[in-house]
């Protein structure tokens, strides 16, 4: 057994506290300020965008409908499951994720956009009874508007989840904010750090509080997933059964999630100058979690896909028409290249995963993928939904467009405006809120030492109950 | 794919549903011409009776305003038939004159074939088959008897056909339209089954395939079959489902 | 929460190697009721042989059966070896380190029983023994490799090798150990086992690049061997039940499901039966416990999909199979058992810590997850041929018959037999592992608590 040495803390403590307390006071530079003013401006052309689309538009053109739907699950991703980088290694007490927990945690902020786009696409899809006669749905014989309720309660419900998680994880830190500011900052931590002082039966509960939001976000997510998946496209084609189809939007909602968080650690490292906080050994284990995402990607995809293409009966070609052969074709070349075989290919060297830039070149490779993945599901889900197809066994070849629909420029704009928002939403939320978790990064320097042993010095980490 | 569009030959089948009475005769002459055993009331009660053609029969309707409907069902020798992929060793076999085939010196037994097929015309043979005595000179020398432990099918009376082909080629003629056909086209009383060749442009086969009434089993499968059925003409009804025939 | 003792190395080799070195009481006896078994049940098979597949339940159109149901099952069961020790392996999991050997054996074996069942239930297993597995040059035909039944022995071959070699590259240094401390044949087999291991850095940084090397290429075998047996199902469109999407992770989640079952039984007999409390200790059981948790969810939020799915394209089919596999009699009561042991009794147990620190309630559990998954092998392979599409005509069930459930439970004993012979001359838990865990694990003090700590490299 090696003997491992006390060692005093306090200093390193105390270093930490201030330097990432200071990342919330400093004044804006014009540069930031420029950068706080542009998402501003991007986020409002956004809004008016969306307004334009449902006056122009209405929720009759179902397949007006696609790229915005597309958008929608692609931020469900984006934003929705970057969270997951926090709770998923916090469960399996991994240490690398302390200092990366709160950026992912932030972004739960950014759910904000996703709310807010997914109200109107609520009203856009269509009931369970159509012509009279019920389509096929895995609500089965439930009251019309169900999947409506459900789906609006499941996002609005994952925003607030997710909200409470950010809150819960960052309970110590607004004491200290409270202990180290003044004015608003001084009376915001005061409220929402409910009188915590660090006593040992308020850690107890913080731990369990951490615990149970962080299960309860991932239910959440999943059930969001699956739902969505499930009635905003899957069940707007006839005949489309596809039970891994859920589990493949999860996965590769994960996908995207660990890319943004990877970006936006190497960016809030860069530019906070958290390099002293996040280290190298953090884009190391996100690396690997991408390259299993990444996989996932194609080990999902080719479930599916083998099914059909074997089967071959008229079911499954129209299914593999509509996924992969179909007017989509160069889309889902695409998604293949820049979802799977670039970042994979990339990611297997060590000497990319310990380089952060690189890491981040890759990530936004992935994010492009995703991006397109959800094009070719969702347009052409929204492109073939008629009142008449709905009902058939299945959709006929012949019957499958022939082209693409090109996004309007509402649907772009609503693309790099809501994105903007939930960054505007994040960039304003580190205004109070630091960036790297304080209590989380005094466990690490508590918990990790770095031990001489014989002739080579090893790392040790505590793993408490 | 060369060889197939090569042959002369592309056998297929068309069976009136509304000439069939259900008398079994087909059956019974399938039974006779391709060396199966004896199905006894025992191999049915076990669910293992070989018929490589069968009638199965729908009654319709509460009595007394009752109506039976029969279809025979054999093996449809699909053009993308779901027993080929599966087979590990070949057994299950295309050959270019689009017959679906069994080599039963390849086979081993797995009966992935049969779990494929979506007609449940592929049967196994769970024992050795036997005869009674006095059937023993009864068996066509044509036919393989089949051993235990391996699948088998309609052949569409391969045996025939090769005969027919083979008297032809050496009389120098060509195969006419009527030449060949199978058992249970021969034995069919009512003349409802109608064997030929669908390359032939003239023959009865391929007018009764393009009929208005006709259609295929399980067409949704895209299993092509070359096996045609023509839908029974029923006053009371004034559409028939085109999918599973029932 | 601190179990483990310090323990000298001396003391380590003792205990571990307290079933190699000298006989356990116990032993032959139990030798010799599985040896028994074991001889009934090749006579059987070889009845079997000699009679025909008649002597089966098998029937139009359930042409599958019990065979195909423990292939499955045992290929599930031989997922437990390279979850515990590869990929525990490359997330760091200190917990790992007693149980590698005896996850890593139980797949060896499991696979080796499984590849009895495609070749005993084949009409013909003697043509499979020449003409599919060494390919048959003479006939100048090709095995048909669109076909899952040649994807099959292929996967399975690949991942029998990978941990045969896997076994074999943990087991070179207690090989060495065994050699020192016999005498006579036995050390002269030991060396030629142990390939001249002296434990200088060299040979241990090869074992240890080995070690991991294999464990990376093993992950994708891992995955892709029971997809490849659930592709044997869901590529088939004529059987509505089977032609699903969510086959393979579905299958693959419920192989790790039983596997990390089957390894915490194992465990527990080896606690038991040998006395190694030092090295098995509640916390391991703890560990897996909660991992399994996890599994079970999700393997149960998988079944949860695919029988929403199964309904979602209302086909009259697949409405009659439910039918038949929910509620018709028997396989209603096979379907309550199955949910209640595959998931509902053990994963209730597991939420309590005072039930994943009890050994014998682990090991009730985890026998109660293997009847469970076993019996959902079964609901899905019968019900599914039984009402596979409308041309179905006999309507009958099936029904395995007294020779199948006799060969059932002969694998059971084969693969026990197989482990206990092993366990005669082979360490059950890695020496090595033991000794680096005693270095690799410490504690220290965070105010006034002890915290346990793990060193990484």
């Amino acid at each position: 057994m090696i003997e491992v040495p006390v060692t005093n803390n306090t200093e390193k403590f105390n270093s930490a506290t201030n330097s990432l307390v200071s990342t919330t006071k400093e004044p804006l530079g014009g540069k930031l300020k420029l950068i706080f003013g542009i998402f501003g401006v991007l986020s409002v052309i956004g809004i008016i965008s969306l307004i334009l689309k449902i006056t122009t538009l209405g929720f009759d053109a179902k397949s007006g409908w696609g790229y915005y739907a597309a958008v929608v699950s692609l931020l469900l991703g984006v934003f929705g499951t970057a969270p997951m980088v926090a709770i998923a290694p916090t469960i399996a007490k991994a240490d690398w994720h302390r200092p990366v927990s709160r950026i992912a945690t932030m972004f739960t902020l950014a759910g904000i956009s996703t709310s807010i786009l997914a109200i109107p696409l609520i009203f856009a899809l269509p009931p369970l009874v159509v012509d009279g006669i019920r389509r096929r749905s895995i609500w089965f014989d439930a009251n019309i508007y169900t999947p409506h309720v459900f789906f609006g309660i499941a996002v609005i419900g994952l925003f607030l989840v997710g909200l409470g998680l950010l809150w819960v994880t960052s309970i110590p830190d607004m004491a200290i904010m409270r202990d180290h500011s003044s004015g608003w900052k001084q009376r915001l931590g005061k409220s929402l750090s409910r009188g915590f002082v660090g006593t040992e039966g308020q850690w107890i509960s913080l731990r369990a509080r951490i615990g149970m939001m962080g299960t309860f976000y991932f239910m959440f997510l999943i059930f969001v997933h699956i739902i969505y998946s499930i009635c905003f496209s899957l069940e707007l084609v006839a005949g489309w059964k596809d039970a891994i189809y859920p589990m493949y939007h999860a996965a590769t909602g994960i996908q995207s999630g660990v890319a943004t968080v990877i970006i936006g650690l190497f960016l809030f490292r860069k530019y906070w100058k958290l390099e002293d906080h996040i280290g190298i050994d953090q884009f190391w284990a996100l690396s690997k979690l991408m390259f299993a995402t990444t996989i996932f990607w194609f080990y999902f995809f080719i479930c599916a896909f083998m099914i059909f293409w074997y089967g071959k009966s008229a079911i499954n070609e129209m299914t593999i028409a509509i996924l992969v052969n179909g007017p989509y074709m160069p889309v889902f070349i695409g998604t293949l290249l820049l979802s799977f075989i670039v970042p994979w290919w990339i990611i297997i060297w060590n000497p990319v995963r310990y380089s952060p830039w690189m890491l981040s070149v890759v990530a936004t490779i992935v994010l492009i993928g995703s991006l397109l993945d959800r094009i070719r599901l969702y347009v052409i889900s929204w492109q073939v939904y008629s009142d008449e197809m709905i009902h058939k066994r299945y959709i006929p070849l012949d019957e499958i467009p022939e082209n693409m629909i090109a996004p309007s420029i509402f649907d772009i704009g609503i693309f790099i405006g809501f994105v903007s928002l939930g960054i505007f939403a994040i960039l304003l939320a580190t205004r109070f809120i630091p960036v790297v978790s304080i209590w989380e990064r005094h466990q690490s320097i508590l918990l990790t030492r770095h031990i001489k042993f014989h002739r080579t010095e090893v790392y040790a980490v505590g793993k408490p109950d | 794919m060369v060889a197939e569009k090569q042959s002369k030959f592309k056998w297929g089948m068309a069976i009136d549903i509304d000439k069939c009475t259900g008398c079994q005769a087909c059956v019974l002459a399938c039974q006779s011409e391709n060396n199966i055993p004896i199905n006894t009331e025992d191999n049915f009660k076990d669910a293992r009776g070989i018929e490589w053609i069968r009638v199965e029969r729908y009654w319709e309707g509460e009595f007394p305003n009752v109506k039976a409907k029969f279809i025979p069902i054999l093996c449809m020798h699909c053009d993308n038939a779901p027993c080929e992929p599966v087979c590990p060793v070949y057994a299950s076999y295309h050959t270019v004159e689009g017959l679906n085939v069994q080599v039963y010196n390849r086979c081993v037994g797995t009966r992935y074939c049969a779990n494929g097929c979506p007609y449940l015309v592929r049967f196994f043979n769970y024992w050795e088959p036997e005869w009674p005595e006095s059937l023993q000179n009864q068996l066509n020398p044509d036919v393989t008897v089949r051993s235990r432990g391996i699948m088998e099918k309609c052949t569409m009376c391969i045996q025939r056909i090769r005969r027919g082909t083979r008297k032809a080629k050496r009389g120098n003629n060509e195969v006419m339209d009527g030449d060949i056909s199978p058992a249970c086209v021969q034995a069919c009383p009512t003349e409802a089954m109608v064997f030929g060749n669908q390359k032939d442009p003239n023959s009865k086969i391929n007018k009764m395939k393009n009929d208005k009434r006709s259609y295929t089993l399980l067409d949704h499968l895209k299993t092509n079959s070359n096996v045609w059925y023509l839908a029974k003409v029923d006053e009371d009804v004034d559409s028939h489902s085109k999918e599973g025939g029932h | 929460m601190q179990q483990r003792r310090q323990l000298d190395e001396k003391q380590i080799n003792r205990e571990l190697l307290n079933g190699n070195l000298e006989t356990p009481k116990w032993y032959y006896p139990v030798m010799g009721v599985l040896g028994v078994g074991v001889l009934i049940g090749f006579a059987t098979i070889l009845y079997m042989f000699n009679r025909g597949l008649g002597v089966t339940g098998l029937a139009r159109p359930v042409y599958w059966g019990l065979f195909i149901t423990t292939f499955v099952f045992w290929v599930g069961i031989s997922h437990a070896g390279i979850m515990i020790s590869a990929i525990l392996r490359l997330t760091q999991a200190e917990w790992r380190r007693p149980v590698t050997r005896a996850a890593e054996l139980l797949t060896v074996f499991s696979l080796l029983t499984a590849l009895f069942f495609p070749l005993m239930h084949a009409g013909r297993p003697w043509r499979i023994a020449y003409w599919l597995i060494p390919y048959d040059w003479a006939r100048g035909i090709w095995p048909n490799v669109r076909s899952p039944l040649f994807w099959d022995p292929i996967a399975i071959g690949t991942y029998l090798t990978g941990s045969t070699l896997f076994l074999f590259v943990a087991l070179i240094p207690d090989l060495a150990i065994l050699r020192d401390r016999t005498t006579g044949i036995k050390k002269t087999i030991y060396s030629m086992l142990a390939l001249g291991w002296r434990g200088n850095p060299r040979q241990w940084q090869l074992q240890v690049v080995a070690g991991i090397l294999l464990s990376a290429l093993m992950l994708p075998i891992f995955v892709s061997v029971h997809s490849i047996v659930s592709w044997d199902f869901a590529v088939t469109p004529a059987v509505e039940g089977w032609h699903s999407t969510i086959f393979a992770p579905y299958f693959v989640i419920g192989a790790v499901h039983s596997g990390v079952s089957a390894v915490v039984t194992m465990m527990c007999l080896m606690r038991w039966l040998w006395k190694w409390n030092n090295y098995i200790r509640p916390e391991h059981f703890d560990a897996l416990a909660r991992l399994l948790i996890i599994v079970a969810t999700a393997w149960l939020a998988f079944t949860f999909l695919e029988l929403i799915f199964s309904l979602y394209g209302r086909d009259a089919p697949e409405i009659a199979l439910r039918e038949l596999q929910i509620f018709t009699w028997p396989w209603n009561l096979i379907f309550i058992t199955f949910l209640l042991t595959g998931y509902v009794i053990p994963v209730g147990c597991w939420l309590f810590k005072r039930c994943r620190n009890n050994i014998a309630i682990m090991f009730w559990t985890s026998i109660l997850v293997n009847v469970g998954m076993w019996l959902e092998r079964f609901l899905i392979i019968v019900p599914g041929l039984a009402r596979k599409q409308v041309f179905v005509y006999t309507w009958e069930g099936y029904w395995p018959s007294p020779v199948e459930w006799i060969i059932l439970v002969w694998s059971f004993a084969w693969v026990s037999f197989l482990m206990l012979l092993f366990a005669r001359f082979f360490p059950l838990v890695p020496l090595f592992e033991a000794k680096e865990s005693q270095v690799f694990t410490t504690e220290m003090k965070v105010g006034r608590a002890t915290v346990p700590m793990v060193i990484r490299e």
